[in-house]
């Protein structure tokens, strides 16, 4: 057959499709299973490292033991709208993602609370309880936005006053690289120690700022240092905490937790 | 030719990023550190060998009309592959290259190379050609990632050479190093360098634009 045949072209570029979208699901099907553990170890990793349970010497820490103590965790389902426990769904097999996006299992944001431009999220969330004792010493909420490529997702632990931020983490980022992506940065996570969400009147005034912040400022104690260089990323992430923190997001469950402190479960 | 200087002229002789001036996006995005730049290296070359192999083989059978589609799937195909074995054995590295990886598609050197190269000649030396502009590409990314890493950040592939002041050493990193535009100035001066050795690289005055040329007239 004649290469000038537009039969021929037709078919060349039938085959050469079939071949590479038969390679293209080959490797994405038989590297899924490696890829979906190393999520769920990079992510228990992380909610070990907010809840301040990781050991002082990491070297000799096995992904098992990490799971172990990763599974030791007060793992909990909430009901984002109404603030209360869920107690029909299991925190380890829940997820929250696959619910954002699956039918009767997610609820669409109104415009005026979507400053996270997520459009819509899950009805439930799962939330981690740290002990010590009888007393809450951490809580850790997952939180999510959109960044300037792409969605962000991380996590967050408030101190039992339920304002003060314990730690921050970002697992999960398509952001400029070296630049957006400075918001995994260990060094620029840990700024966020300390820092407070709500003012004395109720005013939700946490944000990343966009020029240095005056450490003796009276904005110093709700503002984290901006990124050179993202912009975009940093009042993205600024935009998702006030969305998680504001009425649509975790604003119901923190009332219903200040109101009736919750119970250790018995393991 | 022989298959010696199809392997190795890409290197120095006609480097894809100093000679050709092909592929600097990348080069200018992720090469602050050393890691990022070996893994970068390390898929353009396995994508360029692939794409190069899979042309040359079918190069008889490719209709003019269509060829550039059926060269940008193959191309899309291997980088896909290359990015989804890199999530599920290098996550790490992976998360920090993010959307690089995807963007080998649009790396003017693969394409470069399918369309000059692996379309005329045979297989066992397109594979070639594709593996010597891939190192090409790498060593340049590497010698940039190199000076960039060690006085952007005082280390090398993450281990700390040079003490930074902030974790009470002596080095006050470079910060300007760490933004892109500072590898267009190394990529710069490293062509500069190549040219000053290898005269026959700089370009004949008739290939100028115009407007230099009356400059040089005036």
């Amino acid at each position: 057959m004649s290469n000038d045949s537009p039969l021929k072209a037709i078919l060349v570029v039938f085959i050469v499709a079939l071949v590479c979208s038969i390679m293209v699901s080959v490797a994405a099907v038989s590297l899924r299973p490696y890829q979906l553990a190393h999520q769920i170890f990079n992510r228990a990793e992380h909610i070990v490292k907010l809840a301040d349970l990781m050991p002082a010497n990491t070297d000799t820490l096995s992904k098992k033991d990490l799971m172990d103590i990763f599974l030791q965790l007060d793992a909990r389902v909430i009901d984002i709208d109404t603030g209360r426990f869920e107690k029909n769904l299991n925190p380890l097999t829940f997820d929250q993602r696959k619910a954002a996006a699956s039918l009767g299992h997610y609820v669409t944001i109104p415009a005026e609370y979507d400053v996270a431009h997520l459009g819509r999220r899950s009805q439930f969330a799962t939330i981690y309880l740290v002990w010590d004792g009888e007393q809450i010493k951490r809580i850790i909420f997952p939180i999510h936005g959109q960044g300037m490529w792409s969605t962000i997702y991380g996590y967050i632990a408030l101190q039992a006053d339920l304002n003060t931020i314990a730690a921050v983490t970002f697992y999960e980022q398509g952001e400029t690289p070296g630049l957006g992506t400075q918001i995994q940065l260990p060094g620029w996570q840990s700024k966020w120690q300390g820092r407070q969400l709500w003012d004395g009147t109720g005013e939700l005034r946490f944000r990343i700022a966009t020029e240095r912040v005056v450490p003796e400022s009276m904005a110093a104690r709700y503002e984290v240092d901006g990124l050179s260089g993202a912009t975009v990323t940093a009042s993205g992430v600024t935009n998702l905490m006030h969305y998680w923190f504001g009425e649509h997001g975790f604003q119901p469950f923190l009332r219903y937790l200040s109101e009736t402190p919750p119970i250790r479960a018995n393991n | 030719m022989t298959m010696r200087d199809v392997l190795f002229d890409p290197l120095v002789n006609k480097n894809p990023i100093t000679f050709q001036v092909l592929g600097i996006c990348s080069a200018l995005a992720i090469t602050n550190s050393l890691l990022s730049a070996l893994v970068m290296g390390l898929s353009v070359t396995a994508v360029l060998a692939f794409s190069n192999m899979s042309i040359s083989l079918i190069r008889h059978h490719l209709p003019s009309s269509v060829r550039l589609i059926v060269q940008i799937t193959i191309i899309a195909s291997a980088v896909i592959i290359v990015d989804e074995l890199l999530k599920a054995f290098l996550p790490e590295t992976a998360r920090i290259l993010s959307v690089y990886v995807g963007l080998i598609v649009t790396n003017c050197i693969v394409l470069g190379r399918a369309e000059t190269f692996a379309m005329q000649n045979p297989v066992g030396v397109s594979v070639l050609d594709g593996i010597g502009n891939g190192l090409g590409f790498s060593m340049i990314l590497i010698i940039v990632a190199t000076i960039r890493e060690l006085f952007g950040s005082g280390s090398l592939m993450g281990v700390s050479i040079l003490p930074l002041v902030a974790d009470n050493g002596w080095y006050v990193p470079n910060e300007m190093l760490l933004l892109p535009p500072s590898a267009f100035f190394i990529i710069g001066f490293l062509i500069w360098i190549i040219r000053s050795w290898k005269t026959e690289q700089i370009e004949q005055i008739d290939s100028l634009p115009i407007p230099n040329r009356t400059t040089e007239a005036e």
